[in-house]
């Protein structure tokens, strides 16, 4: 709280400095000026005021309006309300999974494997985190990985923390590998229309070649702490009290909910062919299947619709990403970001591989400072401006999404999961990790991770 | 009829520093589910109660995790409860701690615990001191004696 002033008197100047530079430097008209200016306030109030990043989303976008910089109905219209009710539809289904008991289900399966040593642990956990990530959605998958790992963690007394960090790193891994692992997958999804099938056959490969290269990373990085777990497993002789830990009654309830929710991947993972067939709009049916799910549940949930819907839907999270988004979009409404566009065309040319290059690296770099949605929601009309400038935006679009969910394992607060299971870990077990403890292993698996999305995006022809 | 007619003015209180596990016992031989905790000044600094110990001894995070059923004792339990030994009181206890002033209507108090969720409220003195403490029952009772009367 002391720095409160200083930080607030360092946002003030950047913004205006930025709003001026691109007025007088960039040759930028007033209003898009300001629209930097304001949208610079969001992101940079986002990495100083974290708790306060909804007032100045709410005082940006009234300063947007009251200047004329945007009008209402191009504000609603730059909102991406598709977006938040996916997000929406998708809270309320996951809100009935952990209310039916399907999380604490998988954290029994993982307490109950058989002849546990170190190496199978670490990767089930890996595997398992980067899977869950790409099914649900990061956040609520670490939650309950980091509950799984503790109370294994707790029971042969070794440090969960090297655990905990493999757990986040295959989850950030393994979140950019659908549209449902995190909210940057389906804005992405959205705004270049990809579908949930350009995913798994472009973003999926990646994310699971990445993973393999982090397997290995990791097992030499703390294989002193596997040969302790391993010992200790050795010293208690397996894990037959944690088989036994925790039981879910495998209910009718439950049932119906797994059934819910395959069936919502199901249509999700074939939403293209359907559009096809049903002549619908493009990520139609993907956009739509939440809300048919969340809206059955709520029929079906009758006494507990408001609890979902209150409860279990980040409404906080979500009007800052509406009011983001408009922000954003405010950048290509005044036409600011096609001038970039091309004074970035200017530096680098047009060539896609120096492009997708600068922009996978940029967006890791930034991600791993800001929250990933902040960073691409900027680059968006960024990257729409370039269409105009008749360069390929297919290798820009993976290049965001890699470089945003990757670049959250360098550093402690590059992602949302890292900052929830850290936080648990800090609250458990009174473990405070220190930001060059994660940095170290945070920065390599980052840097691999990239450049090895680099070398896919620039020889594989499939990305291009 | 204000709350400091009926409030409760001889008040067991416990030191933040007092050992967690002793302030239990202090629980257990009164017979009562919570206690405030006072520093050297007669300021109220939080309340102690058997619930912040549950919270203290149960992962935080299995509310998260969802429905499920104990069927054996985690070992961190086992871990926790030898741990709340070596714990001081300010450690375990609750600092956010609703309180009422002397004057406040029986009536405003009731309304309180009830939108609060509090079992029993501090009630402070001009100087902001802890001056008595009034139970649910002790509401409930003063209602019904002012109705009868």
């Amino acid at each position: 709280m002391r720095n409160l002033p200083i930080k607030f008197v360092l946002l003030i100047l950047i913004s205006t400095a930025l709003g001026f530079f691109s007025h007088f430097n960039l040759g930028l008209n007033t209003h898009q000026a300001l629209s930097i200016a304001i949208f610079s306030v969001s992101i940079l109030g986002t990495l100083f005021f974290w708790s306060f990043r909804l007032s100045f989303a709410f005082l940006g976008t009234a300063i947007l309006m009251m200047t004329k910089t945007i009008d209402l109905e191009h504000l609603v219209r730059f909102a991406s309300l598709e977006v938040i009710l996916f997000l929406v539809g998708m809270m309320i289904i996951i809100g009935l999974l952990k209310d039916e008991g399907f999380f604490a289900w998988i954290v029994s399966l993982i307490l109950r494997m058989r002849n546990l040593s170190a190496k199978k642990f670490v990767l089930s956990v890996t595997i398992i985190s980067a899977l869950l990530a790409c099914a649900v959605d990061e956040v609520t998958s670490i939650i309950f990985m980091v509950a799984a790992i503790l109370e294994i963690c707790d029971y042969f007394e070794v440090d969960p923390l090297p655990y905990i960090i493999i757990s986040v790193l295959a989850t950030n891994i393994g979140s950019a590998a659908t549209v449902l692992g995190n909210p940057i997958g389906i804005l992405i999804a959205s705004k270049a229309g990809l579908t949930f099938e350009d995913f798994i056959l472009k973003a999926f490969p990646v994310a699971m070649v990445c993973l393999v290269a982090v397997i290995f990373l990791i097992m030499f990085w703390y294989r002193k702490s596997f040969k302790k777990l391993d010992l200790h497993i050795k010293e208690l002789g397996g894990n037959d009290i944690l088989i036994k830990l925790i039981s879910v009654p495998v209910e009718k309830k439950l049932k119906i909910s797994l059934l819910i929710f395959g069936l919502t991947l199901l249509i999700i993972s074939l939403h293209h062919r359907l559009e096809l067939l049903w002549n619908l709009e493009l990520n139609t049916v993907l956009l739509v299947m939440p809300l048919v799910s969340s809206g059955g549940i709520m029929i079906w949930k009758k006494h507990k619709a408001r609890e979902y819907v209150e409860q279990d839907v980040e409404w906080w999270t979500l009007l800052f990403f509406l009011l983001l988004f408009a922000q954003a979009g405010t950048l290509k409404y005044t036409g600011a970001t096609d001038v970039l566009a091309q004074k970035i065309i200017g530096l680098t040319g047009s060539n896609p591989h120096i492009l997708s290059g600068a922009i996978l690296w940029i967006s890791a770099i930034g991600s791993s400072l800001l929250d990933n949605v902040v960073l691409v929601a900027a680059f968006i009309p960024i990257i729409q401006g370039f269409q105009a400038l008749q360069v390929n935006l297919e290798p820009l679009w993976w290049a965001l999404l890699f470089g945003g969910c990757f670049g959250g394992n360098i550093t402690v607060v590059g992602s949302t999961a890292n900052i929830v299971a850290l936080g648990i870990l800090e609250k458990e077990k009174k473990i405070h990790i220190s930001f060059f403890r994660w940095f170290w292993v945070g920065l390599t698996v980052g840097l691999i991770t990239t450049c090895l999305a680099w070398a896919i995006l620039v020889f594989l022809p499939f990305h291009r | 009829m204000k709350i400091k007619e009926i409030m409760v003015k001889d008040i067991t209180s416990l030191s933040p520093e007092m050992n967690a596990l002793d302030a239990w016992n202090v629980l257990q031989k009164m017979k009562i589910s919570g206690l405030p905790v006072i520093d050297d000044e007669n300021k109220l600094v939080g309340m102690f109660t058997e619930k912040e110990i549950l919270v203290k001894i149960l992962p935080s995070y299995m509310e998260a995790v969802g429905k499920f059923v104990y069927d054996e004792n985690p070992k961190a339990v086992k871990q926790r409860v030898l741990l709340l030994a070596k714990m001081r009181v300010r450690e375990v206890m609750r600092e956010n701690v609703i309180t009422v002033n002397e004057d406040t209507a029986l009536c405003e108090v009731a309304h309180v615990m009830l939108t609060q969720k509090a079992r029993r409220t501090p009630v402070l003195n001009e100087k902001q001191e802890i001056s008595g403490i009034v139970s649910r029952g002790d509401v409930l009772k003063a209602l019904f004696k002012e109705y009868k009367e």
